[in-house]
């Protein structure tokens, strides 16, 4: 419908800049202000009764999303509680085992669940709640996992090259988590018996394709250690893991141990 | 009957332009707050809205009580004459777009004339989209044409 706005009176124009007032207000997300009907049959009080119901249907939009995403955080808060519940009953499990076999396997287990526990309590800390920033999650996983192994005289030092800038989703975090998780492991783990060392992780990323780089500077795989015969749980689950992510795992080892993952 | 006279300004001139709003209200209609509701000999319900009412949820509800008394096991299309609307609540027009309620209804012809009632009615297709088949007509006998196929399969 066009308008002639030659026709418009000087009235006409109060009330044009009052409905402009209120969109106005309406952008700012504040639904308080209403367009004054007058009943004149105005062409001005049709436009003004509409913007008056689109800012009803604003405001309730609003409220839904708002409720909605208090909802996911809830959700978020839970299943990350509920992870911990897991891990502390693990913990507690431990207390009396002495095997150390077995106290390896709890602690292992309890790892994984953290590292997935993490990506939830990110979540629903995050402002967007559906992504969440690598280099933040890696520096908070790598301390968990560090803290797990008990490491009292030990200097292992965490190095990372990762951009403040590097986003993913809980789709692409979990399997992240959770590969860092094993790869950090097993360095922390196998790479130092002298207890001293550094782990460096690192991000490469190259329009939609990513490489992401866990390495040590350690003892390195044994020389007759062979990944297809020594079915290790972790290396196993790394493999897997970047399946996930519809990627392709590379494991070398000379100065120490690389896991490359491009995905 | 309700009449209402505008006066335009073409310009410079002035015109006197006289609208006939509303429809015969015959004396069985159902009086309620906002509306008239009653059943047409053709089978078609009818409901007109008062002059210069703001319809909240409490007059939509207490309508499509009225609208669903006007026959107990069949459906019918229902002519709707808004032209005097001023106003309908947030909760109206949901409570009007037929999602989560049985109604009798099973179409809708809506007459607008007013410019509220044809920014209401068309804001109503558009973003509360109701769930039986509506339309918006500027003549009655326009809506009542349409309407009447759905008397033939109303049941």
């Amino acid at each position: 419908m066009e308008i002639d706005f030659s026709r418009i009176s000087l009235s006409d124009n109060t009330r044009a800049n009052e409905i402009l007032e209120v969109i106005l207000s309406f952008a700012r997300q504040d639904f308080d202000k209403k367009v004054k009907i007058i009943g004149d049959d105005n062409l001005l009080d049709g436009i003004g009764s509409g913007v008056n119901m689109l800012g009803e249907e604003l405001q309730h939009s609003t409220i839904s999303l708002k409720e909605k995403e208090q909802l996911l955080k809830e959700i978020h808060h839970r299943v990350k509680n509920n992870m911990q519940i897991i891990s502390s009953l693990l913990s507690l499990q431990s207390d009396g085992v002495e095997d150390e076999k077995v106290l390896s396997l709890l602690r292992e287990s309890r790892n994984r669940i953290n590292s997935m526990a993490l990506v939830h309590e990110m979540l629903y800390k995050s402002h967007n709640l559906s992504q969440i920033a690598l280099k933040e999650y890696i520096e908070s996983l790598s301390v968990t996992v560090r803290r797990s192994y008990a490491l009292p005289d030990s200097v292992i030092e965490f190095c990372y090259d990762i951009g403040d800038d590097i986003y993913f989703d809980i789709d692409k975090m979990i399997p992240i988590g959770l590969i860092l998780n094993e790869a950090i492991s097993n360095s922390l783990k196998y790479a130092f018996p002298d207890k001293k060392g550094c782990i460096n992780i690192s991000l490469e990323s190259k329009e939609t394709k990513y490489t992401l780089i866990i390495s040590d500077n350690g003892t390195g795989l044994r020389e007759d250690f062979d990944v297809e015969l020594h079915s290790h749980l972790g290396i196993q689950l790394i493999h897997m893991l970047t399946e996930q992510l519809d990627g392709k795992v590379t494991l070398e080892s000379k100065a120490g141990v690389n896991y490359s993952i491009c995905f | 009957m309700y009449i209402k006279i505008c006066i335009i300004l073409k310009g410079n001139e002035r015109t006197l332009s006289l609208y006939l709003y509303s429809m015969q209200i015959p004396g069985t209609a159902i009086e309620l707050r906002a509306y008239y509701t009653w059943m047409g000999d053709d089978g078609i319900g009818r409901t007109c809205v008062k002059p210069n009412v703001d319809i909240t949820l409490e007059d939509a509800i207490s309508n499509t009580r009225a609208v669903t008394a006007l026959y107990v096991d069949r459906k019918f299309p229902l002519l709707i004459d808004s032209r005097s609307v001023k106003s309908m609540s947030y909760e109206a027009r949901h409570h009007f777009a037929v999602r989560d309620r049985e109604t009798k209804a099973n179409a809708f012809g809506i007459i607008i004339g007013s410019s509220i009632s044809r920014v209401l009615g068309n804001f109503y297709l558009g973003i509360n989209k109701p769930s039986v088949p509506t339309r918006l007509f500027d003549k009655e006998t326009e809506a009542i044409q349409w309407l009447k196929q759905f008397v033939k399969n109303g049941n």
